[in-house]
């Protein structure tokens, strides 16, 4: 059975070896194929504009030739004419260029984002648990402002100087081939230079960008902790693990500037060199008679026409270098699967039972993490409708991962759970998650108000006004909870959960999940930071819930749990029926921990 | 373009309203390495606007004396002048980087050096996502102004200006016309950017709304997949990225506005020196070479408009980001008052203590004591102000009226380092850091092997640290996520008793421990750690039941002090409390027992 493998620092993830340019680039177009027409017309615009860009200093050469050095003055002004009508078909042409490519840069940058985004939402709960948060919003953000600054910024300069440079080159030949052969030859030798010089660039960008993250998850990481640090007089402690990442992106900055920075003297170097060819073959052919000196303007501004986009390529090619590592480093997350896949059909023997089917069913179900260990092994037992159960038992013996696997954040490695008789792998997520309802041990707030939070995703009571949830809220026995903040429904709260209580933030995500009208709700040691006069409501709430709702508590006090019909006893990954509540003390007790 | 002509002498004063020290002097101190890369980015500017000058002459020579054929000398002047353009923009570009990473590596050391000084206060206050934009975004921006603002400006003013003056030296006439490009394009651009740099603004945000909704989408994974809430967070990023499509597609039609105008600008230059030049050149007052000439300079010139043009968005952005950090490293550094080092007994006395925060009244007039190596509980109804107290009594904060004494001497004359020494804080939230388990146990650096040992085995940690693989040295992930929360809270708990505390301070500890091992931890502390003052927050009254002192707070108010007893008969609130948890408690008298 599935049990994958997330951390994306992890090799044994990472995609199978540096994709080339040319395909990365194709995977990313491919992100988008309604707009493939798009981008072939703006291909076109771009390939007209660079041609009659050409025809311009061609007209120039000619006019110089015929009538300039002749002293045809007449001449002049008629190709004067002819010039200005291709500089306004240029005009033209160049405002469509813009906006075309521009439409499709923005359109591939929105798609590329939306499919990133939807990714994370379906990747699984593993996913997040195996790779830093620090490192992966830093990953995320980075790397989609990286691709952002290039797709809205260089794109277009970038296909056109390529277009540029065909179009001289192609023109340099046609007017004179051997000087334009010659007037090439530098370009060469640069070719060889970038191709020589990409993998290395590529690396120590991709290098930066590693430890651009690396230190943002450090300084997230201290500054979250700062106050351990304070307390325990370690205030050096932030300093050196500082130190130690700034000084690593300090050099592999550097690294990859001096790496970025090469190519620009380089094709500089290349653009003069083929003026030189351009000036001294070109004079030696017209010693020979096979050039005229009306051309040498023309061979200039091919040669500007030529180099100029190649040095603003070069200038472009580390942005796009950069653009290119954080798109393998979002690929990478863009090729992971979700092993949590919806299997309808999942047939299930009834194999035996007259007796009604159970609510949630665990057979033979076991799990260990990828690296191996194992933290539940082979348990089966049955939980019918409207009960309530208690799983007790020492920390770390298992117990929050019973309650992942029944909220199916994992799937087990082996063995398989049934939910009405059903296994639970073949129910859509809509379908699993109105039935099964999970407070977590840590309530995560998005940022809003108290009633965003507690109509988090709940679509019955979406559109309801203050007064309308007021009523609804009475009703489920809530009302009083909701006494406990500031500006009841309007109090606003962050995802940081600044400034309200670890105990509030717990008392929001029971009433989100009460709203919900699970028919299976889960309590994590939801109500561990709560007080006791609090929970006693809370419990009260539980107690008046339909009766058809079944409800999992995940405790350690004993009083929490003395209401329950059945408990279970969860320790070094067996899960054991306990009789009464004075069974399980006495497991409590006198079990010992972890085998 | 007045605007940006300034930059070229040195970075320019923050413009407008007085900000405060600008950029010019956090580049001070590198100084000499900006002149230098300034020089090294003119000279070889310098040696590329001699290259036209060397065509013309070269031209001009042959298509007079057409039988001398190419003359030597200039073309080995040419290759002399590429030469040296091209090592000195290599030099550069190496001084660009040092300079900028340093700069940059050097402003992140003050910057975490201050904030490794400053108060807990001072980082709730500023909060942490703020100083981490502060030390990568803004760092970033103040890189970009020193690795390309300053240079970009530099060379572009050069070329620029030589070119005019060498253009106006060949034909006056046609020079003037070729230089009236600089001023539309530069007008142009300048219209065209004030407007874009809006949208920019716009887009900034949009995208760290964008930002937002990724950040708590990854945060809060596991309840958006318990809730199938995907679509809703599908929807709400769909909804800012479309407006930053929207945006996106704003700035492009600018663009699209503004490189027409450039292109046909600069093309109108050729035809005017086609024209004008051709007539020049029939009429025997320019020479072919200077006709050529003029072409090359002519496409040399454009693009260092736009250039400066793209800059002063790079200056703006720098100047922001350098307000932002000299906020941080501006902040005055708390200054330490204690001068008392001595070892405590343990003794506390709070008196008339207040807390407010943000508008609220967290505390209000608080008063007790705590005799030194006694116990003493904390218990009371959530939000009740429970862990800021105990922020209070560690010095974390500071109140807002009324004084905390240890052994009766007011917190503030103690001096710091040898104060937390003395006082285990276990904090209600897993604060659990990406290294080896040995490291966050012996977090202190003073903490003996011996301390530490002692301290696991009061924790109840043996058993689990035999069960890892590498024992002590297995490396536990970020916010602890391959442990469970009773394992975080006594790897806590073992941190904060290894440094041999004379005060012991629990926040809700027992919340995540389960009953026996919480009895056995509390035993074994009591017996090795003897003569340790304990305070307790907690809910349980039956683990509390035998301590010398109960403090009932609620909403920021003692309702009551003293003993169980005591309080059984004075105070109703604690009667009720003790009532909701006394159906259980025979079960837990039961443990006690055993």
């Amino acid at each position: 059975m599935s049990n994958t493998n997330y951390n994306l620092n992890n090799t044994a993830v990472k995609d199978t070896k540096k994709t080339s340019n040319l395909a990365a680039l194709g995977k990313l177009v491919n992100l988008l194929p309604e707009q493939r027409g798009k981008l072939i017309w703006a291909l076109i615009v771009i390939l007209a504009y660079s041609i009659l860009t050409m025809v311009g200093p061609y007209i120039v050469g000619v006019t110089i030739n015929d009538y300039i050095l002749n002293k045809k003055w007449s001449g002049v002004l008629a190709n004067c004419g002819w010039l200005l009508l291709t500089y306004i078909c240029v005009l033209v042409l160049v405002y469509l260029r813009t906006i075309l490519m521009g439409n499709f840069g923005q359109h591939l940058l929105f798609t590329l984002r939306n499919t990133l985004f939807n990714k994370l939402q379906e990747l699984p709960a593993a996913f997040f648990n195996q790779n830093k948060a620090g490192d992966l919003i830093s990953r995320i953000n980075n790397d989609t402002d990286k691709i952002n600054q290039f797709f809205s910024q260089s794109l277009m300069q970038f296909v056109s100087s390529f277009f540029f440079i065909i179009g001289a080159g192609i023109a340099l030949v046609a007017v004179n081939w051997k000087l334009g052969l010659v007037t090439l030859s530098p370009a060469l030798i640069v070719w060889v230079f970038t191709k020589l010089t990409t993998p290395w660039i590529k690396r120590r960008n991709a290098a930066n960008l590693k430890s651009v993250g690396g230190m943002s998850a450090e300084i997230q990481e201290s500054l979250d902790n700062f106050k351990v640090i304070i307390a325990f007089n370690r205030r050096d402690y932030f300093r050196k693990r500082f130190d130690k990442a700034n000084k690593e992106q300090y050099s592999s900055a550097v690294k990859a500037g001096i790496a970025n920075n090469i190519f620009v003297p380089v094709y500089g170097l290349a653009s003069s060199l083929g003026q030189l060819a351009v000036l001294t073959y070109g004079i030696y052919l017209m010693t020979e008679h096979q050039f005229t000196a009306g051309f040498f303007v023309t061979f200039f501004a091919y040669v500007s026409y030529f180099y100029d986009p190649l040095r603003q390529m070069a200038a472009l090619w580390a942005g796009f270098q950069v653009a290119l590592a954080a798109w393998d480093r979002i690929a990478q997350i863009l090729n992971l699967r979700s092993d949590l896949v919806t299997t309808p059909g999942l047939s299930v023997v009834r194999e035996e039972k007259a007796s009604a089917p159970a609510l949630l069913e665990f057979q033979h179900v076991s799990f260990h993490y990828p690296d191996g260990t194992e933290v539940l092994h082979n348990n089966s037992f049955r939980m019918g409708k409207g009960k309530t159960y208690a799983l007790v038992g020492p920390t770390g013996g298992g117990k929050t991962t019973t309650a992942s696997l029944i909220a199916r954040l994992y799937d087990p490695t082996s063995g398989r759970i049934l939910l009405d008789g059903e296994d639970l792998r073949s129910y859509s997520a809509a379908e699993r998650t109105r039935k099964i309802g999970f407070i977590l041990q840590e309530p995560f707030l998005f940022s809003g108000t108290v009633k965003d939070n507690i109509l988090y995703g709940n679509e019955q009571y979406h559109n309801l006004s203050n007064e309308e949830l007021a009523a609804v809220i009475e009703k489920a026995n809530l009302k009083t909870l909701l006494s406990r903040f500031d500006a009841g429904l309007d109090t606003k709260v962050s995802s940081g959960g600044d400034g309200i209580s670890l105990g509030q933030r717990q008392l929001i995500a029971f009433m989100r999940a009460v709203l919900r009208n699970p028919d299976l709700l889960i309590l994590d040691e939801a109500t561990a930071n709560i007080d006791t006069v609090t929970e006693k409501m809370l419990e009260d709430i539980l107690q008046r819930l339909p009766e058809t709702t079944t409800r999992v508590i995940i405790a350690h006090r004993l009083n929490t749990i003395e209401n329950a019909d059945e408990i279970f006893f969860v320790n070094a990954g067996t899960i054991t029926r306990a009789g009464s509540l004075d069974q399980a003390v006495d497991m409590l007790l006198h079990g010992k921990r972890v085998s | 373009m007045e605007k940006n002509n300034r930059p070229a002498q040195g970075p320019p004063p923050a413009k407008g309203r007085p900000k405060g020290p600008g950029l010019s002097t956090l580049l001070k101190p590198y100084r000499g390495f900006i002149s230098l890369l300034v020089l090294l980015a003119l000279i070889s500017n310098a040696f590329n606007l001699w290259l036209p000058k060397i065509i013309a002459a070269t031209i001009d020579s042959f298509t007079n004396h057409p039988e001398a054929g190419i003359r030597h000398t200039l073309v080995i002047e040419f290759l002399w002048a590429v030469i040296g353009a091209f090592l000195f923009a290599y030099l550069q570009s190496l001084v660009q980087t040092y300079t900028s990473e340093k700069v940059a590596r050097d402003l992140r050391t003050r910057l975490s050096e201050k904030i490794s000084r400053q108060s807990f206060e001072f980082l709730q206050q500023t909060t942490s996502s703020k100083l981490l934009t502060n030390l990568t975004a803004d760092v970033d921006s103040i890189k970009s102004f020193v690795s390309q603002a300053i240079v970009s400006i530099a060379s572009s003013l050069v070329v620029i200006i030589g070119a005019s003056i060498l253009l106006l030296s060949i034909n006056w006439k046609l020079g003037l016309i070729v230089i009236a490009i600089i001023p539309i394009i530069g007008i142009t651009f300048f219209v065209v950017l004030k407007k874009v740099r809006a949208l920019f603004l716009k887009s900034r945000e949009v995208i760290d709304t964008l930002n937002k909704v990724i950040n708590e989408s990854i945060l809060g994974a596991a309840i958006i997949r318990v809730i199938n809430s995907m679509q809703l967070e599908y929807n709400k990023f769909m909804e800012a990225n479309k407006k930053a499509l929207n945006i996106g597609l704003g700035i492009l039609r600018l663009f699209a506005s503004l490189i027409p105008v450039i292109v046909f600008a600069s093309n109108l230059a050729t035809l005017a020196i086609l024209a004008m030049g051709g007539h020049y050149v029939i009429i025997g007052s320019m020479s072919l070479g200077n006709l050529v000439a003029f072409n090359n300079y002519l496409s040399m010139l454009v693009f260092p408009i736009l250039v400066i043009g793209f800059m002063s968005n790079i200056i703006a952005q720098a100047s922001a980001s350098y307000i932002r950090i000299s906020g941080v490293l501006n902040a005055p550094d708390p200054v330490e008052t204690g001068t008392i080092k001595k070892d405590l007994e343990g003794s506390i006395a709070v008196r008339n203590v207040s807390l407010s925060y943000k508008e609220k009244n967290v505390l209000k007039d608080i008063s007790f004591t705590v005799p030194g190596g006694s116990r003493t509980a904390i218990i009371g109804p959530t939000a009740a102000g429970k862990t800021q107290l105990l922020q209070l009594l560690t010095a974390l904060t500071r109140p807002t009226a009324g004084a905390i004494e240890y052994d009766g001497h007011p917190i503030a004359e103690y001096e710091k380092e040898a104060f937390h020494k003395q006082i285990g804080f276990v904090f209600q939230d897993s604060i659990i850091f990406n290294m080896s388990i040995r490291e966050n146990i012996a977090f202190n650096e003073a903490v003996t092997d011996e301390s530490m040992q002692k301290a696991i085995a009061t924790a109840e940690l043996n058993d689990f640290i035999d069960t890892l693989p590498d024992k002590l040295e297995t490396v536990v992930s970020e916010r602890g996520t391959s442990l469970s929360g009773g394992q975080k809270q006594r790897i806590m708990l073992a941190r904060a008793l290894a440094i041999g505390p004379r005060v012991l301070l629990l926040d809700d500890f027992t919340a995540r421990v389960d009953t026996s091992t919480e009895q056995k931890i509390l035993e074994n502390v009591r017996r090795n750690y003897p003569g340790i003052t304990l305070l307790s927050v907690t809910q349980k009254i039956a683990s509390i039941e035998d301590y010398q002192q109960i403090i009932l707070l609620m909403e920021g108010e003692i309702i009551a002090a003293g003993t169980h007893s005591e309080l059984m008969n004075t105070c109703p609130e604690y009667v009720q409390i003790y009532q909701s948890q006394r159906s259980t408690s025979h079960y837990e008298q039961h443990e006690l027992q055993s």
